[in-house]
């Protein structure tokens, strides 16, 4: 036989194993969805990503490195990964009781440190360095990423157990988002100079929702008015998707954006169910993927082209896949019962993301904390919003 | 028993291009690798993919690069190793059957 036709049937054989190969893959992947999350209980991954982090919040000097190199990137994950983790901690007391003594302990001293930590070193300890470099508009600054963050804390922690010196301090967030969004001529509100989110606009409603539940006020006309308002002046028209970032007049700085939208469809849960829907079931058509059995998100709908951003993640090309997006997909997938895409996901996660166990415990050595603690929210969702949940407010 | 070991390892070093063995070879080689790669714990370094430096000391750049190897490495091992072995015994397969069948 000559080497040339050695050689052609070696190249066949590899062209049949690739194509017998790569469907297969994610076999050895992939588990059911119930394994990362449950309606009813904590799942064993949920149970091994908090021990992770519950050794982070008890071990200082390792969670001195960890946060070292995640403020290195960016401060808001430092911040982020604080609130995620607080109302993690919150939805598994409430799952399982017996958790509850050791989460509202882990719980107080991150609200505590992060509300001190603000006073101490000002706003801009949590923010990136370009919110020093410009003034805000509505002065004092403020912040909605930091306080609609801090109230849902508050808020979280209230409602597995009360605590009477948060309600104090949870009104007064609550009072000044209240009065912001009504003072301002757009609803609208800065978390960066002239630089508004809907990323946190929905966690500040959804902090408010909650403190109306507590303490029997009423806000639901504000939050009524302003997703009006969103549905108005705040939607890209061509995919109907929420934009993820404006100005303080509305105008758009950015497109819909998948690291911002999965987590926004969870927050309308609670506000507006039926729109929630809408929004994530756009946002699923638009950003979210399958492929060989693998679950991965867009950052941006095909019918916009925009930059990515540091909460995009790195973005694969060819196939345009979002770190960021994939990772926040888990909290829209696991919201609204979307089983199979969460299975898709998770597949992903432990092919790509290297899990790394040691002693109960559970990292993902791609991610950082606050990836993890974004993953652990979304295993564990689910009880404060049950308790507050209302369908498509007038 | 070592004799023999031996000859096997040679013959394998010796394979012609893309045949086999050589793609047999390949996989060995790829797998032992990664296999270093993870011993050094270089996992800790794919943290690069969310931005996020994988040691401080090291600095981002030098992390990203030992993340990067670690990435290629560990989807060699997964992805293209069964390939190269599971073509390896459709090539066998396909090559003693033209032979069988020659004229």
């Amino acid at each position: 036989m000559t080497q040339g036709r050695r050689i052609g049937i070696s190249l066949m054989a590899l062209l049949i194993a690739t194509a017998l190969w790569l469907p297969l893959v994610h076999l050895f992947f992939s588990k059911p969805a119930t394994s990362f999350f449950q309606a009813t209980a904590v799942s064993p991954k949920a149970r091994e990503l908090a021990a992770r982090h519950l050794q982070l919040w008890t071990d200082p000097p390792l969670r001195a490195r960890e946060l070292q190199r995640m403020r290195a990137s960016n401060a808001e994950w430092d911040f982020m990964g604080r609130s995620f983790l607080v109302w993690s901690l919150a939805n598994m007391a409430l799952r399982d009781p017996a958790t509850k003594s050791g989460n509202l302990e882990t719980m107080d001293r991150i609200i505590e440190e992060t509300i001190r930590l603000e006073q101490q070193e000002g706003i801009t300890f949590f923010l990136m360095s370009y919110a020093k470099t410009n003034s805000y508009l509505v002065q004092p600054a403020r912040s909605l990423f930091i306080d609609g963050e801090i109230a849902l804390m508050l808020a979280a922690r209230r409602m597995v157990e009360e605590k009477p010196e948060y309600k104090e301090l949870l009104a007064q967030r609550v009072n000044v988002i209240a009065d912001g969004l009504q003072r301002s001529p757009h609803m609208l509100l800065e978390s960066y100079p002239n630089e508004c989110w809907m990323f946190d606009h929905c966690i500040a409603l959804c902090a408010i929702r909650l403190a109306d539940h507590l303490d029997r006020t009423d806000h639901s006309r504000l939050i009524s008015d302003w997703i009006a308002m969103a549905k108005q002046k705040l939607v890209h028209p061509e995919s109907g998707l929420l934009t993820a970032c404006f100005t303080a007049k509305g105008q758009p700085l950015d497109g819909p954006e998948g690291s911002t939208l999965w987590m926004v469809a969870h927050c309308l849960q609670i506000l507006d169910e039926d729109f929630a829907r809408d929004q994530y079931q756009r946002t699923r058509k638009e950003l979210g993927e399958t492929l060989l059995g693998f679950g991965y998100a867009h950052e941006w709908p095909s019918s916009w082209r925009g930059p990515a951003d540091v909460d995009s993640g790195p973005i694969i090309p060819v196939l345009n896949i979002s770190a960021g997006s994939s990772g926040l997909a888990f909290i829209g997938a696991s919201s609204f019962g979307d089983e199979a895409y969460l299975k898709t996901l998770s597949t992903t996660l432990d092919f790509s993301a290297f899990p790394k166990r040691k002693a109960g415990a559970l990292k993902y050595c791609a991610s950082n904390q606050v990836g993890d603690a974004a993953l652990l929210y979304a295993a564990t969702l689910g009880p404060l919003w049950e308790k507050v949940k209302v369908k498509g407010l007038q | 028993m070592k004799t023999n070991l031996t000859n096997r390892f040679w013959n394998l070093c010796a394979a012609d291009f893309l045949s086999p063995k050589d793609l047999v070879r390949h996989a060995v080689l790829i797998v032992l690798a990664f296999g270093v790669a993870h011993a050094f714990g270089l996992r800790e370094y794919t943290s690069f993919l969310n931005g996020t430096t994988g040691s401080m000391e090291l600095g981002y750049e030098l992390s990203a690069l030992l993340g990067l190897i670690y990435l290629l490495l560990y989807f060699a091992t997964v992805l293209l190793v069964p390939i190269l072995i599971l073509a390896a015994l459709l090539a066998t397969l396909w090559l003693k059957y033209y032979q069988r069948n020659a004229p």
